[in-house]
């Protein structure tokens, strides 16, 4: 039965060896795993501007302008990480989940005036999943604005039914 | 260091009692139906209930109903893996009969799972975030998780003789573990596109309980279909590797001279 | 609903791996207990496993 000892230590050792490899080699290379830069990256350390970059960060409340020109729309909003902020013009069709205080990634490249020129948006979802009735349960009670930022603490609406959420909007 | 002999050697005694593929038949009869059943009960009732008895999400609208196959998946892709990884130890270390033709049997199972996880992402990536698929850190680990099942699939039967094929397929199992703790973790490591978990052990759920709870029976429906699933094609893998005994044997099934531990039936 | 063809695709998916499987596992379990319950009868051995797979 030493063998089998033997080999349970072997399999650990092979284990752990890999895992350490791994986790060297993840972090070494961690920035570039990164999917996307935030704004101040980008203010202390400008990409050139033949490089394509993706651009991480929220849209600022208030900054979205809508345009055509033709048929295609023309969309200017700012990106912020909480520290700077970056103006984003885009050539296209939004995605769903776009609105002002979103998370976004924009995939283009630095202007010469140092905006952002997108050729593709993301919006990136959070991890709260919420019932219409709810959120706007949220929003008239002044508890949240979406616009601002990430809701309230998850325990106080995570057992809220719609049937309350309703009740409290028509009550206003 | 308390894995004394003593101890590897009661361990190995314990997993050995289940190895014994007569028992594991016996066993395997008994237990289908409180798989199969509860399972189909649970995935009906969490499907039913999640398309058309959830509420709609304030921003995704209707498109959050695909959640409700995509993470049951997204998890069972983890844990079926981490059941192989754990078979692979099991092989490697107590040349576990039956946890040999237990790998065998789970990495189809959980290919197919990773590949809805997969599809059923892309399926939601499209109309929410507005593509079919970036390579951020969780999109592309679990994409390595799939081509891993695939690469333990081909390396199990591609070797002449099975043991071999064993052997290689569990040491690429447990070293494509290292991959399960980066998909957890992606999230946080790194910038994603990619939401972070809703649910984790520290804090509230970031989701309303009339979401969550259809989210968990289909969790719930899903895992034990997973189970269903690999425990009939583990009991049909244990049948053929006594068919292939006693073809291979001299006649009246006695002592397998083949040497595959699997066909003879200890009393 | 919104963007049915994405939810549709999503659990039409879901259903069909699963059914896929499913039915695969028990074809492949009725084949074999009725391969090994006649080979077992042929060889007509004391020690008949298939009989402990039977349901």
């Amino acid at each position: 039965m030493k063998r089998k000892t033997r080999r349970l230590w072997l399999v650990i050792a092979c284990v752990g060896a890999l895992g350490t490899a791994a986790g060297l080699t993840l972090t070494a290379f961690s920035s570039n795993i990164q999917l996307f830069m935030t704004p101040s990256q980008v203010a202390a350390k400008p990409p050139p501007a033949d490089r394509t970059v993706r651009l991480g960060g929220m849209v600022v409340a208030g900054s979205v302008k809508r345009d055509h020109k033709g048929d295609t729309p023309i969309n200017r909003f700012d990106v912020t990480d909480g520290q700077s902020a970056v103006t984003v013009s885009f050539e296209g069709i939004l995605p769903d989940l776009f609105r002002e205080g979103q998370s976004v990634v924009a995939v283009g490249s630095m202007a010469p005036d140092g905006g952002f020129t997108a050729s593709e948006v993301l919006a990136k979802h959070d991890e709260t999943y919420m019932p219409k009735e709810v959120a706007e349960a949220l929003q008239k009670s002044g508890k949240w604005d979406p616009k601002f930022g990430p809701p309230p603490d998850a325990a106080s609406w995570n057992t809220m039914t719609q049937k309350e959420a309703s009740a409290t909007v028509q009550g206003k | 260091m308390s894995a004394t002999p003593t101890l590897t050697e009661r361990a190995g005694a314990l997993f050995h009692r289940y190895a014994n593929p007569g028992r594991f038949l016996r066993l395997g009869v008994k237990l289908q139906p409180w798989l199969t059943w509860p399972a189909l009960i649970l995935s009906v009732t969490g499907l039913v209930w999640g398309l058309f008895f959830s509420p709609a999400d304030w921003q995704q609208g209707d498109s959050v109903r695909i959640m409700y196959v995509h993470v049951p998946c997204a998890w069972l892709a983890s844990s079926g893996y981490f059941a192989l990884a754990v078979c692979s130890v099991l092989s490697l270390v107590w040349r576990h009969p039956l946890a040999d033709l237990a790998a065998m049997e789970i990495g189809p199972v959980g290919a197919c799972v990773t590949a809805t996880c997969l599809a059923t992402g892309s399926l939601w990536g499209k109309p929410m975030w507005g593509t079919w698929w970036v390579w951020d850190a969780r999109l592309t680990s679990v994409l390595v998780l799939f081509f891993l099942y695939l690469g333990h699939i081909a390396l199990i039967r591609a070797f002449d003789d099975q043991q071999r094929g064993y052997r290689a397929a569990a040491i690429l199992a447990l070293a494509g573990a290292v991959d399960l703790p980066i998909i957890k973790f992606s999230v946080q490591w790194w910038n994603t596109l990619h939401q972070p978990d809703s649910i984790t052990l520290r804090g509230a759920p970031t989701m309303s309980h009339a979401m969550l709870w259809p989210l968990l029976v289909c969790t719930l429906g899903f895992t034990l279909g997973f189970a269903a699933i690999v425990v009939a094609r583990l009991r049909a893998g244990v049948m053929e590797s006594r068919i292939r005994s006693l073809l291979s044997s001299p006649r009246r099934g006695m002592q397998s001279s083949s040497g595959s531990a699997v066909g003879e039936y200890a009393a | 609903m919104t963007h049915l063809p994405y939810i549709v695709a999503s659990y039409g998916l879901a259903i069909g791996l699963a059914t896929f499987l499913s039915v695969g596992a028990a074809v492949r379990l009725r084949r074999d207990r009725v391969r090994l319950a006649t080979l077992e009868a042929a060889r007509g051995g004391d020690r008949r496993s298939a009989r402990e797979e039977t349901v």
